[in-house]
C-alpha cells in the first residue's frame, strides 16, 4: 500500500459515518452470536431479544465477526433444513 | 455459495424434542464407548464448520495453496475441540448445542486463515500517510463528496494518532483485525473498541459542522 492507494473508498466512507451503536466487544459477540443466528433463523417478524440488540451494529462494523457470523448462520440454517436468505440480509445492520 | 455438506449423524441430535444439547453433553461426560462415539461426532462437526469457513475465504484460501488449507482445518478443528470440552460446563442451552459448537471451529479456521494469508504481506502502520483526494466516481457524488472531504479532513484533524493508525488500517487498507492484533501485540476487543471510539468521534465531529444528523447516544456511550 502507497500514499497513491490511499484514497477513501465509499464502503469505508459509508462505514466511517455510520453510527457504530452500543459498544459490544467482540468476546461478547463471540458469546452471543449462536443464539443470535438462532433467533434470526427462526422467526422473521419477532423483536430481537434485548440482550442482541447489539449484535446488528457490532457485525456491521466488524468484518471478521461478521464473516464468521455468515458461516455460523448458513451451517445453522442447514441443521434446521431453513432458507437462509432473509436471516442472512439481517445479521448486519447496513 | 458454498454448500455445506450434510452428515445427518453430526447433527441428528439437534433434530429431536429433548432441550438443545442435552443429549450432547450427556454423552460427551460419560465414558466409555458412549463418549467415545460422542467424541467421534463432535470432531466430525468441527471438521465441517472449520472446512465450512475456510471455502467461503476464496480470496485467501487462494493465496495459502491447497496443502496447508488442509491443515489449518484439521487444526482449527482439532483446536476447537479442546475449546468445546474445556467449556461444556458453560453451555447454557441457550442455542442448539450444533451451533454452539460450530462457532469455535469457524472462528479458529477464520483466524488460522487469515494469519497465514497475510504473514508474508506487509501492514503500513508506522507512518500512515494521509487519505488523499481522488476525483469523485459517480457513486461518490451519490454519497457526497463534500462529505468524503469532511471525513478524510476529520480523520487527520479530531482523531488520536492510534485512532487513525488502526481505523486507516481496518477500514480503509483492510488488513484482518486478528492480523493487525498480532502485528500489534494487541487482541481484536482492543482493537474493535479504538475503531468503535473513532468512529463515534468521527460522528460527532461531523454532526457538530453539519454533515451528520447527531446520534442520540453520547460518543463513546458503553453498555
Amino acid at each position: 500500500m502507497t500514499a497513491a492507494d490511499r484514497s477513501l473508498p465509499t464502503d469505508a466512507l459509508h462505514l466511517l459515518t455510520t453510527d457504530p451503536g452500543p459498544w459490544l466487544s467482540c468476546d461478547d459477540c463471540f458469546r452471543l452470536v449462536d443464539r443470535y443466528v438462532e433467533v434470526l433463523l427462526s422467526d422473521f417478524d419477532e423483536p430481537t431479544p434485548s440482550e442482541l440488540a447489539a449484535m446488528p451494529t457490532h457485525l456491521s462494523g466488524c468484518s471478521a465477526c461478521a464473516e464468521e457470523a455468515a458461516t455460523l448462520l448458513l451451517l445453522a440454517a442447514t441443521d434446521e433444513g431453513v432458507d437462509p436468505a432473509q436471516a442472512l440480509h439481517r445479521l448486519t445492520a447496513m | 455459495m458454498t454448500e455445506v455438506s450434510h452428515d445427518h449423524s453430526v447433527s441428528r441430535q439437534a433434530e429431536g424434542t429433548s432441550p438443545p444439547g442435552e443429549d450432547w453433553i450427556a454423552e460427551l461426560t460419560s465414558s466409555g464407548p458412549v463418549r467415545d462415539d460422542a467424541l467421534r461426532r463432535l470432531h466430525a462437526l468441527l471438521l465441517r464448520g472449520a472446512r465450512f469457513q475456510v471455502a467461503r475465504m476464496s480470496a485467501l484460501r487462494g493465496v495459502v495453496g491447497a496443502a496447508q488449507v488442509e491443515d489449518i482445518i484439521t487444526l482449527a478443528a482439532d483446536e476447537a475441540m479442546v475449546a468445546v470440552l474445556s467449556k461444556l460446563a458453560s453451555f447454557e442451552g441457550r442455542s442448539r448445542f450444533t451451533t454452539w459448537a460450530y462457532k469455535f471451529a469457524v472462528i479458529q479456521a477464520a483466524v488460522e486463515l487469515r494469519r497465514h494469508a497475510w504473514s508474508r504481506r506487509e501492514v503500513p502502520l508506522d507512518a500512515a500517510p494521509p487519505l488523499i483526494e481522488r476525483r469523485p466516481s459517480p457513486d461518490q457524488y451519490a454519497e457526497g463528496a463534500e462529505l468524503a472531504a469532511a471525513v478524510r479532513d476529520a480523520i487527520d484533524r479530531v482523531l488520536t494518532p492510534h485512532q487513525r493508525r488502526i481505523a486507516l488500517a481496518l477500514i480503509v487498507d483492510e488488513v484482518p483485525i486478528d492480523v493487525l492484533a498480532e502485528r500489534l501485540g494487541t487482541n481484536r476487543n482492543a482493537l474493535y473498541k479504538a475503531l468503535h471510539d473513532a468512529r463515534s468521534r468521527l460522528r460527532a465531529h461531523l454532526a457538530l459542522e453539519g454533515y451528520l444528523t447527531p446520534s442520540t447516544r453520547s460518543p463513546g456511550e458503553t453498555r
